[in-house]
């Protein structure tokens, strides 16, 4: 038999809880959504906040790599390997750890719905960790896309980052950097050898707004080793202050500490709010283009094209080449030639029967959000051909 | 390490090419181009243009 709630003249229609806190919705006896103190939920306790673009993270599930899939003995620099938008950072002093980083398909958690995460393998144990060593896995994102927390604001919201990671069982620690304000907020999180989704909800923060352009305003910073620069003072978790590195990491892991050390990362959300929903799984073309917007190239077997043909400026040979999407600012770019180990900053030149030559100079390039212009050595040749990268990372 | 670049029409300083492979437009968002001026800034001083 149906049950009818009839609103009184003042309140409405008003459901209140036990001491639970909780309201569920049930079908068949079985939950399948409730009301809780942090919001509404489903069954398993994901926020149900829905929307489009909810997470301001570019590639969390790790899907896109467009500089490859795999890169060995790393740890020594800072950089960008394996998938977009996100890079290693190390401190300024060396370690003598290093890692094998790679887009793993195989250690996915494929029953959550990812195909892909990013796998760190440690190859070189370093147990001697001078002051300033460190290795962060990070992610940035513009200032722009980020005004929805109002930081800064008496109104400041909430943020929660979710992720699922694993690995041999360490404590990490994740900090959020306001790089405007030089703010930070960090947790702590622990894995084990299985799959879990971490949660952390961050408290808002109303001192410092973020920028509002296309700079680097907010760093994820995944801590997975530090030295005493960064561990040598106290940890508060979930409380922005101005950044003090001796309060990020202290009693965190060493991802170093030993070759048998694995770490597994996927399914990175950051949305406003208190409370994270499901992932938001975006289409391959989707993510791609968003990628786009701060790296693309035409070398790696991704999306490998060669740009040829030409026209004149001012009498000067010029091929130009259209990006696949707006650059988030003018990119770096590197030329290489059409060889079978393409030379940099060299391209491919034709005769008039297309017989290709390359290791030709360039003599200058430009590019813009748009498009690239590249003038080589003016000389008696019909055709000029090149492959590029245009990096606009943050 | 760095070494300038000048426009073809005008002459102009309009980029900077660092290890003879990466073109780095004169634009303070672009992050190479940050630290080409921090790296100016230590007091390190780029080749010419040629």
């Amino acid at each position: 038999m149906a049950i009818t709630f009839n609103a009184d003249t003042t309140n409405g229609a008003v459901i209140t809880s036990d001491t639970s806190g909780e309201i569920e919705l049930q079908a068949n006896g079985v939950t399948k959504a409730k009301v809780t103190a942090n919001g509404l939920q489903d069954a398993n306790g994901n926020s149900l906040r829905g929307g489009m673009y909810r997470n301001l993270i570019i590639n969390g599930d790790m899907k896109i790599a467009q500089r490859g899939t795999s890169s060995t003995g790393q740890g020594v620099s800072e950089g960008f390997k394996t998938v977009d938008r996100w890079n290693y950072t190390v401190g300024s002093d060396a370690t003598a750890g290093r890692f094998t980083l790679t887009q793993d398909t195989a250690n996915a958690p494929k029953d959550k719905g990812f195909g892909y995460c990013t796998k760190f393998d440690c190859t070189t144990a370093d147990t001697t960790i001078a002051t300033s060593e460190g290795l962060v896995w990070r992610t940035k994102l513009e200032g722009q896309t980020l005004q929805a927390i109002k930081k800064g604001t008496a109104s400041a919201e909430q943020i929660t980052l979710s992720f699922w990671a694993k690995g041999t069982a360490a404590t990490y620690a994740v900090e959020l950097h306001d790089e405007d304000s030089n703010r930070h907020n960090t947790q702590k999180f622990t894995i084990t050898s299985s799959w879990q989704k971490f949660t952390l909800t961050f408290a808002a923060d109303t001192t410092g707004a973020f920028n509002n352009d296309t700079g680097a305003s907010l760093a994820i910073n995944f801590w997975l080793h530090a030295g005493s620069k960064y561990t040598s003072g106290t940890f508060t978790s979930n409380t922005w202050a101005s950044r003090t590195l001796a309060n990020i990491a202290p009693g965190i892991s060493s991802f170093y500490s030993s070759t048998a050390n694995e770490f597994f990362l996927t399914g990175v959300q950051l949305e406003v709010g208190e409370g994270a929903s499901d992932f938001e799984f975006l289409p391959y073309d989707v993510q791609l283009a968003r990628c786009y917007r701060y790296y693309e190239e035409t070398l790696n077997n991704l999306c490998k094209s060669f740009i040829n043909g030409y026209g004149t400026h001012n009498g000067q040979k010029v091929l130009n080449a259209e990006f696949k999407a707006t650059k988030r600012t003018n990119p770096t770019v590197v030329i290489y030639d059409a060889s079978g180990t393409p030379a940099s900053n060299k391209l491919s030149t034709y005769d008039a029967a297309g017989t290709r030559t390359d290791g030709q100079t360039v003599a200058l390039v430009q590019a813009d959000l748009q498009q690239i212009k590249v003038f080589p050595n003016n000389g008696t040749y019909s055709g000029i051909g090149f492959y590029y990268t245009a990096d606009s990372e943050l | 390490m760095y070494k300038k670049i000048n426009d073809i029409d005008t002459g102009n300083f309009c980029g900077v090419l660092k290890d003879n492979k990466f073109h780095i437009p004169l634009d303070e968002a672009n992050t190479d181009y940050q630290a080409y001026l921090e790296w100016v800034a230590d007091g390190n001083t780029p080749e010419e243009a040629e």
